[in-house]
This record gives C-alpha cells, structure tokens and sequence, in this order.
C-alpha cells in the first residue's frame, strides 16, 4: 500500500537524521522521563487526599496519564514534524516539490517528517497503560480492550485531522507556529479526565479542541467506560475530522495554486 | 495539438494584490477593507513547443517566467487561457502527468539536508516508484556525467552551491521524466560550474530527447543551450524564435574597443566623428558604430589613432534584449501601467 510503503522510507530518512544527532535522544528520554515524574507526583497529590477524583480510581488515573503519553508521543513523533516541515515549507516555496510528486500530497506531507526519539513517550505511556491495567485488580475484558485499541486509534486519526486543519491555515496566514502552541498547551489538559473540569472548559475540550476524545474516551474504555454509544461518537468524530481535513487541505491548495507568486 | 510538448493559448495570470497604502491610518483601513488592484502577470501567452526542443525563457525580472513554468508544471491555475503539456492539463496534476515532469528552482532545494545524497536518491525513487534495475542504470548514468561519485555519501550540509546543484538536478532527473523545467538552475554557481552544469543539459537532452524549458539570468546559458528563445515582457510575447534571428534583428550595431598607445588628446573628437563613443578614459575606448559601416570605421580609427589594440564585437546578447524591450515599448507604446508584473 502507498502510505505504508511511503511511511515506511520516511521513516528510515527519520532514523538516518536522528542517528547523527545522538544528543537528542538522550534530551527526549530526559523530558519523558521528567514529564512521567511530574505526572505521577500530581496523581500522589490527589490520592494522599481522596480516593477517587471525580469517580476516578487511582489506577484509572494512571491509565489516563499513560494515554497521554503514548497520544502525545505520537503527535510528537509524527503528526506535529510534519505539520511543521509543511509550514516551513509553505514559507519557503518549497512546497512546490511536493506538488510535483506523482502522490496524493496531503499524504505524503502528512508522512515527510518524523523525530523518532519522541517515541520514547509511546514505549513509557504502554508501560504505565499496562502497569495500570495490571494494578487494577480485574483482569482486560475483551470488550474493553477492543474499545480501547478502537478509540486510541481513533483518537489519533481525530488529532492529525485536527492539526492538519490548523496547519492548512498557513496558505492563508503563513505564520500559524503560535496557533500550534495553543493547541499543545490545550493538550496538556489533556494529562486528567475531561469530567474534572468545570462544565465550560470539559465542552471547549471535548468540541473545540478534542481532548476529551483523544486521551479521555481512550483510557476510560480500559476500565469498561466506553459504552458502544461513546464508542461510535467517537469513531465518527474521527471519520469526521480526517474528511474535514481532507476537504480543508484541498480548498487550501487550491488557493495555493491560485496566489501564490 | 498532441503531437507537441507545451502548448498554450492565450494563457493569462492575474493576481489579485493587495494595495497598501504608506501611513497607520491607512493601514488601519486595509485591516477592515482591503482594496486589491489586479496584476497581469502572464497575459495571452500562446507559445508551442515541440518534443525534445531546449527553450529558453528570457526576460527581465518580474517579466512572467517563472508564473508561465509554474503553470505549465500544474502549480498555478491559469485565470485564463488553455495549458497542454504532453498532451495534460497541468492543474489537474494527474499522476501520470507529473511523472513526466521534473521541476529544478536553483534557489529552492529539494534534497533533504541531513541525510547522505545517495538516502534522497531513493527517497524520490520510492515516491517516483522506479524500479531498481532502472533507478541503477539512471543513477550511474548521471553520476558519471554529473561526477557524482564522491558525494554520494556526504550529507547535503556538507555540500558546496555547486555540488549541490549537481545533485539537485540529479535527483530530479532519476524518473526519467520528458520535460523538465529549469528555473535559474545555475544561479549562484562560479563559471565553471555553470558551464558543467550546461554541458550535462545539452547531454542529457541529446541522450533522452527530453524537452527542457530554462529560466536565467546568464545570458551564457541561453546561448549556450538554447537554439529557440522566448522573450516575454509583461506578461506578452516579444519575441519567439532562433537566438540568431533575435541578435540579427535587434542588434543593428556593432561595438568597436580600442586600447590607445600613448598620448593621443583628439581621440574622443576623431571617435566622435566616426561613431557613438560608449566611453573614453585610460587609453581605452569602446565606440558604438552602424553594422555596415564597421569595415570603414575600423580603418579610419587605424589610420587616425595610435592603436595598440582593437577588437570589434557583437553587442553583448543582454545588450540586445534590453534594445528588444526598448523597441517593443517605442512600438506598441506599452506604457500602461495595469501591465506590471510581480516577482516571481
């Protein structure tokens, strides 16, 4: 398949880069390290003082922290690189070379970049999903782990469409950087379940920005939250997002090819 | 229509510019209502190309080339006007069209900057989807035209402009595509590089017959690669056709240099008597005179003046196209401002 093949050969470019600059492994493991400490300690906050936090049990919450992880892993390590090389991209002009690639261009600017160290946040947020299921006393029914892989899944495709959106807007403004910001400190929200915050903030991270469906939805399907009605809420707001993307990224393009000098 | 590589009809490009004026209230006024004034940058281009042709592309900046090669590479939409190349409308960007082209900016790189030459080579070979057998041939052909071998596994930062234009046109060239357009492939590079650059031009379209459009500034490319020029002024052609016939047509003078030896104070009043006198100082002197009457020039300035040194030569071609662009204005009295054109 084209995008698997495409990915792949992106992804061994990634590597070769990153290899030359060793540094910057030992930099992300660091942070991921730090932001798994800060986030633990937050949890220890909350627990020495209640048991549960807006019905959630201590080890639900380090389901959802490591969700967090393994979603903003992701981001980091794919989703965000490229949407950064496409913006500098349409800065520079050189954009124009992926238009004259005989490929869908959305795919394969969605492919081009990638900083593989930031996978490092995926292995640590698998590690504390998997300590948090095993902690939880029950064991992973069938239904809730397919609910899980589902809307994990879903939360990605939901992100990058999200993001691809917010990036198409640089063929009108050229400089979005700062709009990309607010959305990562948006995320970070992201790090507790959507139902502890005040009903005004749980609507802006649920509809404007979706958090809620990116770490919530996913981390709750792992202790049986998910119900199918949930589930396919959020499968359709991820078909939803990658076709509104789609879409966008076209009528950008076509304003592209219409103005640009 | 089919059988030719490029063809156009009455290609237009109209940008749509914001006009903005000096001042804060001004701008403060273009924030609510933007007023935009219209700018021709091609208009009514009809042009045909055949296969295997080297074109050239002249003019001055801001004339319409690079907005002419960017339509006919499918980026831009035309406003107006009808766009074949290879038999394709080119904004459509079908697959199959854009597999056949290639695209060179000497001012924009493709390769990617960390990694060795030799992983963006196959990067483009798995986007182009080449097969190996095919991609080895090409990539030994190229290398030992281009002389890519020792740079195949350095990164591209560590490259020279020049190594890395070298490598920029190869790595556009491993698709073996049938046109490729070239805008200022040599820009920024030293003459010797230029000349290697154009000499693998001249090469690869005697091997493959593959069309090539070109965009410079260096008049030397244009001479030395491109039997048919296009010359576009304002977005309209000027001139289409051999780069003899445009020097034949437009140069009507021929340029007389002369060293002087020793004193000689009359000099500039004899040169002046014979023609237009360009300059005069040091014991050098370059005097313009009619063509025909260069064989009688040249012996009276033997017989008046000391001369160490003399040389006549043709106008220089920039010399030429600027006298196009001047005539052309004199002629259609193409002074209307609506007609400007943006850089690009």
């Amino acid at each position: 398949m084209t995008i698997v093949r495409l990915l792949a050969v992106y992804l061994r470019v990634g590597i070769l880069t990153e290899l030359q600059y060793r540094a910057n492994f030992y930099v992300q493991a660091f942070r991921s390290v730090l932001s798994l400490a800060t986030g633990l300690a937050g949890l220890a906050v909350v627990f020495s003082h209640a048991t549960t936090l807006a019905g959630w049990r201590p080890h639900e919450l380090l389901a959802v922290l490591g969700v967090y992880l393994v979603i903003s892993g992701v981001v980091r390590f794919a989703i965000q690189p490229a949407m950064e090389r496409l913006m500098e991209d349409v800065r520079e002009g050189t954009l124009d070379y992926v238009l004259t690639k005989p490929e869908d261009s959305l795919v394969l600017v969605s492919v081009r970049a990638n900083a593989i160290w930031r996978l490092v946040d995926v292995v640590l947020g698998v590690a504390v999903v998997g300590y948090a299921v095993a902690t939880s006393g029950g064991s992973l029914g069938a239904y809730e782990f397919a609910a899980f892989v589902v809307s994990l899944g879903a939360a990605v495709a939901t992100i990058y469409g999200f993001l691809v959106i917010l990036t198409t807007l640089s063929f009108w403004f050229t400089r979005v950087e700062n709009i990309l910001v607010i959305f990562q400190s948006m995320y970070e929200a992201g790090k507790w379940p959507v139902d502890i915050y005040p009903a005004w903030l749980r609507a802006t991270l649920t509809f404007l920005v979706p958090v809620a469906f990116a770490v919530t939805v996913p981390a709750g399907a792992l202790s049986g939250r998910a119900t199918p009605l949930t589930l396919a809420a959020t499968v359709a707001i991820a078909v939803v997002m990658v076709v509104a993307a789609r879409r966008f990224w076209l009528v950008g393009l076509r304003r592209y090819s219409g103005a640009s000098a | 229509m089919n059988d030719l590589a490029v063809a156009t009809v009455r290609l237009r490009k109209t940008y749509q510019v914001p006009v903005r004026q000096s001042g804060i209230a001004a701008s403060l006024r273009s924030l609510v209502r933007r007023t935009t004034r219209d700018v021709h940058a091609v208009d009514g281009l009809s042009l045909s190309i055949a296969p295997g042709e080297i074109t050239g592309f002249l003019g001055p900046n801001g004339a319409g080339k690079t907005t002419t090669l960017k339509m006919l590479a499918g980026l831009l939409y035309p406003t107006s006007g009808e766009v074949t190349v290879l038999g394709h409308v080119p904004s459509r960007r079908e697959p199959a069209f854009l597999r056949q082209i290639t695209l060179v900016m000497g001012q924009r790189n493709q390769l990617q900057w960390d990694i060795p030459v030799a992983d963006s080579f196959e990067l483009n070979r798995t986007v182009y989807r080449v097969p190996a057998a095919a991609f080895r041939r090409t990539l030994d052909d190229l290398a030992s035209l281009l002389d890519l071998g020792p740079l195949m596994m350095k990164p591209v930062r560590q490259l020279s402009l020049g190594e890395r234009m070298k490598c920029e046109i190869a790595v556009a060239l491993l698709h073996q595509p049938r046109i490729l357009f070239l805008d200022e492939p040599t820009i920024g590079l030293d003459v010797t590089m230029q000349r290697r650059i154009r000499a693998f031009v001249a090469e690869y379209n005697r091997r493959h017959g593959a069309t090539v459009l070109l965009t410079s500034h260096y008049m030397a490319d244009v001479e030395a690669l491109c039997k048919r020029v296009i010359v576009i002024h304002h977005g309209r052609l000027l001139f289409d056709g051999e780069l003899s016939a445009l020097v034949a047509r437009f140069s009507t003078h021929k340029t007389i240099a002369i060293d002087l030896d020793g004193d000689a104070p009359d000099a500039r009043a004899v040169l002046e008597r014979i023609g237009e006198v360009v300059s005069i100082e040091d014991g050098h002197a370059v005097v313009r005179v009619p063509k025909s009457q260069t064989a009688r020039a040249t012996g009276e300035i033997l017989a008046t003046l000391p001369v160490a040194d003399l040389s006549v030569e043709d106008p220089p071609v920039d010399d030429v196209i600027e006298r196009v662009f001047a005539s052309t204005r004199d002629a259609t009295g193409d002074g209307d401002a609506s007609h400007e054109g943006v850089a690009g």
